[in-house]
């Protein structure tokens, strides 16, 4: 196995625990949000954050086989380092930006859902009869 | 779905143009338009003071509650599906004084201000 397999290797090993351990994350801590979203209802918050979890999947992994390819040849040890230091940089910032943005729609969905439910902004200044029309 | 009544100026220039923009927009609860002082609002609500309902915007929920003035404003962007959250903010004891201001503003000077926009009718 000569140096640019074993980096290549090693970067697959390191992107895919990576992922799994995010979305693993995501899986656990998310599905509080989304019990409350869906008021209780837990069938429907499961299978929203698998699918949720389904897609973060395929984004990361997309990217991972996507920046696969060096481009160059590697000479030594050191090089194979800095070059899987630099791909793996790249994996965790995509992972970061994408953990934020399902923070991001958790928050989301969850302040619409409380807004949604609230009473009125102000109370009322008095009560009248209405005459059905 | 509850519906909100609103009692609105048809002589207003600015309230018939703030009727029309409030037609396309997408609510959560759906919106009733009645000019004031006509025979639909006084048939509607027997028992309302219609003399005050020329002075500022007035909105009734379909259960009866009555909001008179920037309350009814607010209530009207609680309505809205795009400024639903707004209606929160400016609503909390911060902004509402500062709310309450702006919106008798205009009010007070509703024929004025259609009149400077060209929407005089």
């Amino acid at each position: 196995m000569n140096i640019e397999i074993a980096t290549y290797l090693l970067y697959l090993a390191i992107s895919i625990a990576l992922t799994i351990w995010v979305a693993h994350t995501l899986h656990k801590n998310g599905r509080l949000f989304l019990v409350d979203v869906f008021h209780g209802n837990e069938a429907l918050a499961d299978s929203v954050n698998s699918l949720l979890v389904v897609g973060f999947y395929l984004i990361n992994f997309g990217y991972v086989s996507l920046a696969l390819k060096l481009g160059y040849k590697i000479a030594s040890a050191q090089e194979g380092i800095e070059a899987l230091s630099v791909k793996v940089g790249m994996v965790l910032i995509v992972l970061g930006g994408m953990h934020f943005f399902n923070l991001f729609l958790f928050s989301r969905m969850r302040r619409r859902a409380t807004l949604r439910n609230a009473q009125p902004p102000v109370p009322p200044d008095a009560y009248t009869r209405v005459q059905e029309a | 779905m509850p519906a909100l009544t609103l009692l609105y100026d048809p002589d207003c220039g600015l309230c018939c143009r703030a009727h029309e923009w409030l037609q396309d927009q997408p609510k959560l609860v759906e919106l009733i338009f009645v000019p004031i002082k006509s025979d639909e609002a006084r048939k509607r609500f027997p028992q309302l003071n219609h003399d005050i309902t020329g002075e500022d915007l007035t909105v009734i929920c379909d259960q009866g509650a009555v909001y008179f003035g920037p309350k009814a404003w607010l209530m009207v962007l609680w309505a809205l599906s795009r400024y639903h959250e707004w209606s929160y903010r400016l609503a909390s004891p911060e902004l509402l004084p500062t709310t309450r201001r702006v919106v008798s503003m205009i009010s007070q000077h509703r024929y004025q201000i259609s009149r400077a926009a060209g929407l005089a009718r």
